[in-house]
């Protein structure tokens, strides 16, 4: 759905909500209303009762009085003073008035003549028609608001028609008893409960619609001019209008002068001839709650802030869906590439080795070109290997399953497995290549040796792949205090003189399947997955990996790392002092030598060239005070380390023991070193245990310094039980191991290695290579087995997993099951015979 | 596109929530500015012959607005002219009351006049230059007791469209009037000018007469001082006026039959006016005052509504007079309670947009200096201002009113002859 449409709906659904506030409101706000208008009503009709009641007193009063009058045959002038006797009001007064001639008497004088008590109502209109006054005690006979002719006064009158004695005619004559009272103090008592309504005000109309008495907000002399007056209503609703009114009890809306809209109560005074009480009160005033209007604007608030949020958030995450669905287009484009790119870099590795395969075949008996073949079988087969466990790698990170399987391991060996998987390239590309340790104080650390491995390598081998030959790759390893209880910092930097990298490259470099676009870099081989793994890993390590690079100038990779100490240490390391010096051009590691060898308890002098080290061991000598061992290292500018031996035999002597130091494989120089009089090797970097060794054994066993790299006499006379149901596997191993001079049985499946070793005697096997996927039992289960034979011999006989599946949690499981040791598919012969020796070590 | 909807929603809503807000109450005049404490709480009472006042309390409303616990109202005393005086000294004595020209100098209302404070006193701030100068009277003493609010005049409501039915136009001249109302009774018009009959007062005998004798007066200074004194040789400058009045009865201008079924001089006049079937009805501007309320209450008029005006009649060969004299006035009761509050509502009454304001709501003439008329008066607008008449200024008594009022109403129902009434003067009661 458009965005504009999901506002739209939104809107919608805004205003019916506000629509339904609003009509609930409304109706709430209506019945309220005519709650309020009905009980207006009752206060009126309640009104009613109390001004009936009031005027029925007053009224009855003029009926006592004229009752009296009437029964004695009085004057006027004596029914006035029997009046003026009883009349206890101060401000009323009574007049009792001719009809003939509508002039009378007065109880109280005229305000401007003291002795004056006649009153004449001749031109006042009052008394012209008397029709309205009933019979005495029939009902209340009050008149309308008048002029009092005496004061002046606008007053009201309660009348009876009485009868006086005329004394001219001697007769009866028929006059009016007219009880007045003032209109403003009849407005003082007369007005409607404030605390029911406030400004309600209540007027009094006669038959005719005319005030008999008016409140304020009353206008005009005649209610039904007063409705006219701001009230559009034609002649026909004003008869309906005076007929509803005089006549019946309810409420009606009607505007007021101020144009204001009003309820207009009105119910008829049941006591008197056709009058109708009138109550109007602004609507305003009515005592409906407004409260409606504040939630409808709260609601509208809410709704707004609510719409304004969703919209916010819609557009946050439509932005970020939008991002997604950008990066898994990239991603896309990046799988599809890398597919692409990985059948072409799959195809290349398997052409060399179909075609290279087929071409031995053809020249098989050609020794030397075949030879040639298999090496380069060899290499792209490893390169296949790389790309393989590559993608099984980041497949596995992608998929969230990647987890470490920590064990105890040496990181001094972890270093030169670093530095002997790096120098065939580093030769190759005849790089300049460094290694420099820091300070290390503990070898054995405890983490996932395979995954710290694979990150050191990955960022090594770029860093020697990504440098041109005869560019120059440097390592610095060092340990630090970590923030970490129990653990090291380890802090691994690896710089280069290559080919660097773009900013633009560098922002995702990390992300799987991304390889710098470079016509360099398309000569290189690569799957654009290390950085990757590396980062995820690094990431699961809990450490961290910056990279400071510049494009033809170089980059620098630091990946700095909390690993957890090993309960496992080296014993301490102190050896009998002796002055010892050290030779290299280089001033870090000269430094970091000399500072190893103290520690281990040595007297070191150093020497930045082999001219300089040759004087100071010749003065040494001549003094009498020979050096007790000297190292050299092989590779230094102006006399390399193999001359310097060699005149040091010469002018010197052959009694100082040396040690050629190399950071790369001696193999090459070797005979070359030993001609020249090297007592042993060591190579870089110079770790102190590895320097602890080496001189221990040099001053021990100066002959056997030079251990025999291809003796592998004490392989000879071994047995090895290799469980594997694959018969190319099997002929593999087992004809890789036979030329080493160890003999292979067997066992197809897991159920007849448990069989096998059931049977076997003691001896029979020094150790069993166990594959794990096979058919009626697997390795795991087969191991368990046998782990629970009843000879001991049988049951404690090394097992070492040899196995296609490769990950460290394969590895975790292995060990789990009881195995000793772990090799990967495909195997490298090297590592085999390595763990063949630990074995061997271990059980001797 | 969501940028504008977000506004329009924004302006919804703002729009929605300042709905519920409360109207402002807008300023009544901004040229007002009350002196008092606003907050007093007082009452003011008005007292007068009027039935209603509704363009008076129009007024106490909008005073409200500035003193909103003031409360003011309008009370019809019966009886006025003789309870007047009584009532302002009794204890429900008005504020303000309606005053007439006529009693200043007249011994009977001496008490009244007693009462009256003096307008014109700089410290009350009233503007009295807002009103027509005509229409103000200055004692002996030059003291204004009197403020006039409306002012009266004299002169026929006229049937615009039944002149346009029957193709005849509006008469300007007095041969003009005697044509059409020929024309009229050819047509089937029995009456085509009529009025009220039945008593002197408010009669249209009286407004005929009264503007020709105003005119015929102010023509000569000595005259008005003889008819003033009500000597009996001023008779003579009633004839002309008489004359006309016969002449209208003599060429059937006008049935007396007709008119005496109209039973008053106000309510009655205008209902039959909207009957439809008359041409020319001769009323004051106090009878116009009452036709706008009336149109409604008319179900012929409501069935047939019609164009009216008010305008002069031509009762000579130049024309018609517009005779200027106020119709009511009003006086402060200087002995009132809340004396200074009934002053502060006299300075806002008394300016031009209030008296106009008023004016308009009661339909008659403004008392204003810029005569802003309301449309039915709209021929009025167009009277030369050589035959504008004001009575105050000329100085013509109440006494002299009497007697061509009584005069021109017995010479018109016959029951004396134009000589016997000149000869008369001054002896009409």
């Amino acid at each position: 759905m458009k965005k504009t449409w999901i506002i739209i709906v939104n809107v919608v659904i805004i205003v019916a909500l506000l629509t339904f506030v609003f009509f609930y409101s409304h109706f709430e706000n209506t019945n309220t209303t005519q709650r309020q208008i009905e009980h207006f009503e009752n206060t009126t009709i309640t009104m009613e009762h109390v001004t009936e009641n009031y005027l029925e007193g007053e009224q009855r009063i003029c009926d006592v009085w004229a009752r009296y009058i009437n029964s004695r045959d009085m004057t006027i002038e004596e029914a006035i003073s029997f009046i003026r006797i009883s009349h206890v009001l101060p401000n009323a007064s009574a007049h009792i008035v001719y009809r003939d001639t509508l002039s009378g008497l007065s109880t109280r004088a005229r305000s401007d003549d003291p002795d004056e008590y006649s009153v004449s109502y001749a031109r006042t209109g009052l008394l012209n028609d008397l029709n309205w006054i009933d019979g005495i005690g029939e009902s209340i006979n009050i008149s309308r608001a008048f002029t009092n002719p005496v004061n002046g006064e606008q007053s009201i009158a309660f009348c009876n028609s009485v009868s006086v004695h005329d004394p001219e005619t001697n007769e009866l004559k028929d006059a009016v008893l007219l009880r007045v009272l003032p209109l403003s103090e009849l407005e003082e008592k007369w007005v409607f409960p404030h605390e029911e309504f406030e400004n309600a005000e209540l007027s009094m109309i006669d038959e005719d619609g005319d005030y008999i008495i008016k409140g304020h907000s009353f206008k005009n002399s005649s209610f039904f001019e007063f409705y006219r007056s701001y009230n559009a209503a034609d002649p026909a609703f004003t008869n309906e209008l005076f007929e509803k009114i005089t006549s019946l009890t309810g409420s009606l809306f009607m505007v007021n002068s101020r144009g204001e809209e009003c309820i207009l109560a009105y119910t008829p005074v049941e006591a008197s001839g056709g009058w109708t009480l009138l109550n109007l009160m602004p609507m305003k005033d009515l005592n409906v709650s407004t409260q409606n209007w504040l939630l409808i604007g709260y609601v509208s608030a809410g709704l707004l802030i609510l719409l304004v949020f969703d919209t916010a958030v819609m557009l946050y995450y439509n932005k970020k869906l939008q991002a997604a669905a950008a990066e898994a287009a990239a991603a896309n484009k990046a799988k599809t590439d890398f597919l692409s790119t990985m059948s072409h870099d799959i195809r290349t590795p398997m052409n060399a080795i179909i075609g290279l395969t087929t071409i031995a075949e053809k020249n098989i008996d050609d020794t030397e070109s075949v030879g040639e073949n298999l090496k380069k079988i060899s290499m792209a087969s490893n390169h296949l290997l790389t790309l393989i466990n590559d993608i099984l790698d980041i497949s596995k990170v992608e998929s969230g399953k990647l987890n470490l399987s920590p064990l105890t391991f040496s990181i001094v060996e972890t270093v030169e497995n670093l530095v002997n998987l790096s120098q065939p390239m580093i030769k190759e590309k005849n790089i300049d290549f460094n290694f420099r340790i820091g300070k290390m104080e503990r070898e054995y650390l405890y983490a996932d040796q395979l995954r710290l491995n694979q990150i050191y390598i990955n960022i090594l081998s770029n860093a020697i792949k990504y440098t041109e030959p005869g560019g120059r790759v440097s390592v610095d390893m060092r340990e630090e205090e970590s923030d970490k209880p129990g653990c090291i910092r380890l802090i691994y930097t690896v710089s280069d003189t290559g080919m660097g990298m773009t900013p633009e490259f560098m922002a995702t470099m990390y992300q799987p399947f991304s390889r710098q676009t470079d016509s360099r870099v398309n000569s290189i081989q690569g799957t654009g997955l290390g950085l990757a793994i590396t980062k995820q890993m690094v990431d699961l390590m809990d450490g961290t990996i910056d990279c400071q690079s510049e494009l033809g100038k170089g980059t620098t990779f630091t990946v700095t790392l909390d690993l957890p100490v090993a309960d496992r240490q080296r014993e301490d390391m102190v050896l009998d002092p002796m002055d010892v010096l050290i030779v290299d051009d280089d001033e870090i590691l000269l430094q970091t030598a000399v500072d190893t060898l103290e520690s281990l308890g040595l007297n070191a002098d150093s020497s930045r060239s082999g001219i300089e080290a040759i004087g100071m061991i010749k003065h040494r000598h001549e003094v009498g005070r020979d050096y007790g061992i000297v190292i050299l290292d092989w590779k230094m500018p102006d006399l390399d380390g193999v001359e310097t031996i060699r005149r040091i035999r010469t002018e010197v002597g052959e009694n100082i023991p040396i040690l050629l130091i190399s950071a790369y494989d001696w193999s090459e120089i070797e005979d070359v070193a030993k001609d020249a009089g090297a007592n042993g090797f060591v190579s870089k970097p110079l770790f102190r245990s590895k320097l602890y060794d080496k001189i221990n054994a040099l001053l021990g066993t100066e002959a056997k310094s030079v251990e025999p790299e291809n003796d592998y006499s004490d392989l000879q006379g071994l047995n090895i039980l290799i469980a594997e149901d694959n018969d190319i596997n099997w002929e593999i191993i087992s004809a890789m191991l036979g030329m080493f001079g160890i003999t292979t049985e067997r066992a197809e499946n897991g159920r007849i290695c448990v069989d096998k070793m059931a049977n076997a005697k003691q001896g029979d096997y020094t150790l069993i290579f166990m594959d794990i996927q096979m058919p009626e039992m697997n390795g795991l289960d087969a191991t368990r087995n046998i782990r629970k034979l009843e000879d001991p011999w049988a049951s404690s006989i090394p097992i070492i997993a040899m196995t296609a599946d490769a990950f460290s949690e394969n590895v975790t499981e292995c060990l789990q099951a009881g195995m000793n040791g772990h090799i990967a598919k495909p195997i490298d012969i090297k590592l085999v015979i390595k763990e063949i020796r630990r074995i061997k070590e271990e059980r001797s | 596109m969501k940028k504008l909807l977000c506004i329009i929603l924004l302006i919804c809503t703002f729009a929605l929530l300042t709905a519920c807000g409360e109207k402002t109450p807008e300023a009544v005049d901004e040229g007002f500015k009350p002196a008092l404490d606003t907050e007093t709480e007082c009452k003011i009472t008005v007292a007068g012959s009027y039935d209603n006042f509704e363009a008076l309390e129009a007024e106490f409303d909008r005073f409200n607005e500035f003193y909103p616990n003031v409360q003011l109202s309008y009370v019809k005393l019966d009886d006025y002219s003789n309870m007047l005086g009584t009532v302002l000294g009794s204890n429900d004595k008005p504020n303000i009351f309606f005053s007439y020209t006529w009693m200043i100098g007249n011994d009977q209302y001496k008490t009244v006049v007693d009462h009256m404070e003096d307008l014109s006193d700089s410290a009350l701030g009233l503007d009295l230059s807002c009103i027509r100068p005509g229409l103000i009277n200055h004692d002996a003493q030059d003291r204004v007791m009197l403020a006039p609010v409306f002012s009266r005049t004299y002169g026929m409501l006229v049937n615009n469209d039944l002149f346009e039915k029957e193709g005849l136009s509006i008469p300007a001249t007095w041969t003009e009037l005697m044509k059409v109302c020929e024309e009229f009774r050819s047509k089937g018009y029995s009456s085509p000018m009529m009025g009220y009959s039945l008593k002197s007062s408010s009669s249209f005998m009286n407004t005929v007469a009264y503007p020709l004798f105003t005119a015929t007066l102010s023509e000569n200074p000595d005259a008005l001082s003889k008819a003033n004194k009500l000597d009996p040789s001023a008779g003579e400058y009633m004839r002309p006026a008489l004359e006309t009045v016969e002449k209208l009865m003599q060429n059937n201008c006008i049935d007396l039959n007709e008119c005496d079924k109209i039973e008053d001089n106000y309510t009655k006049v205008i209902l039959r006016f909207f009957e439809g079937d008359v041409p020319m009805m001769i009323c004051t501007a106090d009878t116009v005052s009452g036709t706008k309320k009336r149109e409604s209450q008319s179900e012929a008029f409501t069935k047939t509504p019609f164009n009216y005006t008010f305008a002069p009649i031509p009762l000579t060969e130049e024309g018609s007079y517009f005779i200027d004299s106020p119709s009511i006035e009003f006086s402060v009761n200087k002995d009132c309670d809340n004396l200074d509050m009934t002053n502060e509502f006299m300075r806002f009454l008394i300016t031009k947009d209030e008296l106009n304001q008023m004016a308009s709501v009661k339909r008659l003439v403004t008392p204003t200096s810029d005569l802003s008329l309301d449309s039915v008066y709209a021929p009025f607008g167009q009277v030369p201002a050589e035959r504008i008449i004001s009575p105050e200024e000329l100085g013509i008594t109440d006494q002299l009113t009497v007697q061509i009022r009584v005069a021109a109403f017995q010479v018109a129902r016959g029951e004396i002859t134009i000589d016997e009434a000149v000869k008369k003067y001054g002896s009409f009661e």
